[in-house]
């Protein structure tokens, strides 16, 4: 069963407002005298278009429930903060936009469900949103079949951009290759050559440890093992106590969502993190934010921190802040941000292409190119026209023992430039679609 | 931790085992716990409680609210309880919450009494209703991010056994398990609460004719298994984490677990709650990508040659 709620994000309604009619009257009076005697007219045209066009639909399928339940509620944020801004300066194209979000539920069948329904049922324009690489994969087969722009927001398969990539999709996150990347050759100089794999048993996972032994087994490392983790695992027990028998030096896990989380707490109970190296592939803020100072152990990968000593974080912060007061998540994390930087992208590709025109915001998307300071990172970032995923800077991070405030849990180790962990094996495996051969769409 | 050149030595075989035999019996203990309020309300009620693990996961929260309040302003006046040792307070979690729950579950009851004697469709439908308002419930006041239960320092960390690490937590929830399994018997099987309750699942009209009010005996029937439900939550909280969705991690298995055990069979439910763990333990470390599903395998295995379970009750029907 999916949930279906339907946001029109603007600021008319800011929680802060002490008394919207009054200021919703003023404004408009303001407004309306301000457009007919002073203009400026491109800006009062968009407003009055924006009041009679046909809205611009934008399906979020983020999961609400499941594994990645958490994570999905702040890529949503991300997308809705986005879209928020937009429509705050009149929508896209002179429509307003609205955001349409069906709970996708950490399930490949639901996902497929979802995505016809948004395109066939709710004339969704655009889909954003995917935290599970099945999902993600399930709903841009559905996306592919109409022509429909698909944003992989969150999900790191790296077969999402490599067999699975399709001429509509484009993927945001770093993948489990470019994350292995960074990670691997560090982490055998620093811990040892005996590694065991902990794999979450479905294909982010197995492509992610796939990845890692490759990369670690190239540099010297021996794979002793690999545990398959089922997906929703909650009791450890039996995987512990094989690592305790097996007495691995390095830890490889690729384990997410609330899977990670329970594994966390069960290795901090036996005291495992101090007895063996751990590296967890990619950690989402949300699975980690809450969690005692003990329980984020190890090195990981992460594509974004909120402290991060760049121009443009803080007030970034501060607007999150502003917009989403008293969050559990009191500051967002890397899930929210791609969730954001992949919605204000797509529309911004909305307005210079001129068109919701499926392969006209597919052109404007192929190889564009994104400042770091644009994006609040270390290093330019670009969309692969040959994947279509995003490549981005991937930071090393461990716990930060010396915080500067409650929430200040990440020690940044190192950043490296996108450059440095390309996948290269996603151009050989991704055969997109020809422009002709993917359908024309348009909402 | 510098680099060694090789792995140590493999033990020998059983010595290998053993670790996770016994873990799979401590797992089976475990399940037990979360099986048996679902076993007290499906054998004695005939009803399916689908809101039980929803009750698994209110437990928590309530045990979390004692055991470390918010710290917003609102709950000032809860300061002073702050100041009592965790192990007070934990105490106090497992002894309050699951009355608190229990309450919760008579309320429920007495919405459920008027499907009883219908299509048992009803009672499924009301109490997979009330799962999605409670998980909903929980959702809204404390959020969906995960928590944790703060644990008195005698009962937190590791222990040794042989060269192996077991968490002490493990070892006292599993004692936890066995004794409350034990009492939950000697209430069912020594004492007159226990032989009414049991009359009523077998001769409703007897027992009414001999002037006990049925009413009020499955109220509290119910009430204790959401109670247990909660008991089992808050046992649990510390392994699994405490997040709103837990409950469908707890009620899938103790479903699984009273069918294959048999509907109405105390000791059979037990026996299929240690199975389920020393199958699911020994997949884990052996062939550790059928672990999840090896419960399912085994309760297709044996439904298959025993459709009643393993201790179920022969039906008129079978030859």
């Amino acid at each position: 069963m999916s949930t279906e709620s339907k946001e029109v994000v603007s600021a008319a309604a800011s929680p802060t407002d002490a008394n919207p009619r009054r200021r919703s009257l003023l404004t408009a009076i303001a407004a309306g005298t301000g457009a007919t005697f002073f203009g400026p007219w491109k800006v009062h045209h968009a407003w009055a278009q924006a009041a009679q066009a046909k809205p611009l639909v934008i399906g979020l399928t983020m999961d609400a429930s499941g594994q990645y339940g958490a994570s999905g509620g702040e890529e949503r944020l991300g997308a809705t903060m986005a879209i928020k801004e937009f429509n705050d300066k009149g929508g896209v194209l002179g429509r307003r936009i609205e955001a349409l979000h069906m709970d996708t539920e950490t399930t490949p069948a639901t996902g497929s469900r979802v995505a016809e329904r948004l395109i066939t049922r709710n004339e969704a324009a655009f889909l954003i949103g995917g935290l599970h690489s099945g999902v993600a994969n399930a709903i841009s087969q559905v996306a592919q079949k109409y022509g429909c722009v698909y944003f992989n927001t969150n999900s790191s398969s790296p077969t999402e951009a490599g067999k699975d990539c399709h001429r509509v999709k484009f993927v945001w996150d770093g993948n489990g290759t470019n994350f292995a990347h960074a990670i691997v050759k560090n982490a055998i100089r620093a811990n040892g050559r005996n590694w065991v794999l902990l794999t979450n048993d479905y294909v982010w996972g197995h492509q992610t440890s796939k990845a890692t032994r490759q990369l670690a087994e190239a540099n010297g490392a021996k794979i002793v093992d690999e545990l398959m983790v089922p997906q929703n695992t909650r009791d450890f027990s039996a995987y512990l106590l094989k690592l305790q028998q097996i007495r691995p030096e390095v830890v490889a896990a690729a384990v997410g969502g609330d899977d990670i989380k329970a594994l966390r707490q069960q290795v901090v109970q036996l005291g495992l993190h101090k007895r063996m190296a751990w590296i967890n592939n990619q950690q989402d803020w949300p699975d980690v934010y809450g969690l005692g100072p003990d329980q984020i152990f190890g090195v990981f990968g992460t594509t974004w921190y909120y402290r991060l000593d760049l121009p443009g974080v803080k007030e970034f912060v501060a607007a999150y802040q502003k917009q989403f007061p008293g969050m559990a998540i009191r500051v967002p994390g890397n899930v929210y941000l791609n969730g954001y930087m992949a919605t204000r992208e797509l529309l911004r590709c909305v307005e210079e292409a001129g068109t919701t025109a499926n392969i006209a915001v597919i052109r404007k998307l192929e190889g564009r190119r994104m400042t770091a300071r644009d994006r609040l990172q270390h290093h330019d970032a670009w969309i692969d026209p040959v994947t279509h995923q995003c490549q981005q800077t991937i930071y090393m991070a461990t716990y930060n023992d010396q915080p500067a405030e409650k929430d200040d849990i990440f020690r940044v180790l190192a950043q490296v430039d996108p450059k440095d962990v390309v996948d290269a094996a996603a151009p050989l495996a991704c055969k997109l679609e020809s422009y002709d051969a993917t359908p024309a769409y348009q909402q | 931790m510098g680099a060694r050149a090789s792995l140590p030595a493999a033990p020998p075989p059983v010595t290998t085992l053993l670790p996770h035999l016994i873990n799979g019996l401590a797992l089976g203990l475990l399940f037990a716990l979360i099986a048996l309020g679902f076993m007290l309300v499906v054998s004695l009620m005939e009803t399916i409680n689908l809101a039980h693990g929803s009750f698994f996961a209110l437990g928590m929260y309530i045990a979390l609210l004692i055991v470390a309040p918010p710290g917003d302003p609102a709950w000032l006046p809860l300061d002073a309880w702050r100041g009592f040792p965790v192990v007070v307070r934990y105490a106090i979690a497992l002894a309050l919450a699951p009355v608190v729950v229990g309450a919760l579950g008579a309320v429920l009851e007495l919405a459920l009494r008027r499907t009883y004697g219908k299509d048992p469709l009803y009672g499924l439908l009301l109490t997979f209703g009330a799962a999605l308002v409670l998980e909903e419930g929980i959702r809204a006041l404390w959020g969906s991010t995960e928590k944790q239960l703060p644990l008195p320092q005698a009962i937190s960390g590791a222990v040794l056994l042989g060269d192996l690490i077991y968490s002490t937590y493990r070892l006292f929830a599993c004692a936890f398990a066995a004794v409350a399994i034990g009492l939950l018997w000697l209430f069912l099987e020594k004492t007159p609460y226990g032989a009414i309750i049991k009359a009523g699942a077998h001769d409703s009209e007897m027992v009414r004719a001999l002037g006990i009010d049925l009413a009020k005996l499955r109220r509290y029937v119910f009430a204790l298994g959401v109670a247990l439900a909660a008991l089992a939550g808050i046992v649990m909280a510390p392994i699994w984490g405490i997040r709103p969705h837990v409950g469908v991690d707890a009620v899938v298995p103790a479903f699984l677990i009273i069918v294959l055990g048999g509907v109405g069979s105390f000791w059979g439910a037990v026996i299929a709650a240690l199975m389920v763990g020393l199958v699911v333990g020994l997949t884990g470390a052996y062939a550790s990508e059928w672990s999840l599903l090896s419960m399912y395998l085994l309760f297709i295995a044996v439904v298959t040659f025993r459709a009643r379970g393993i201790a179920g009750k022969k039906s008129a029907l079978d030859v």
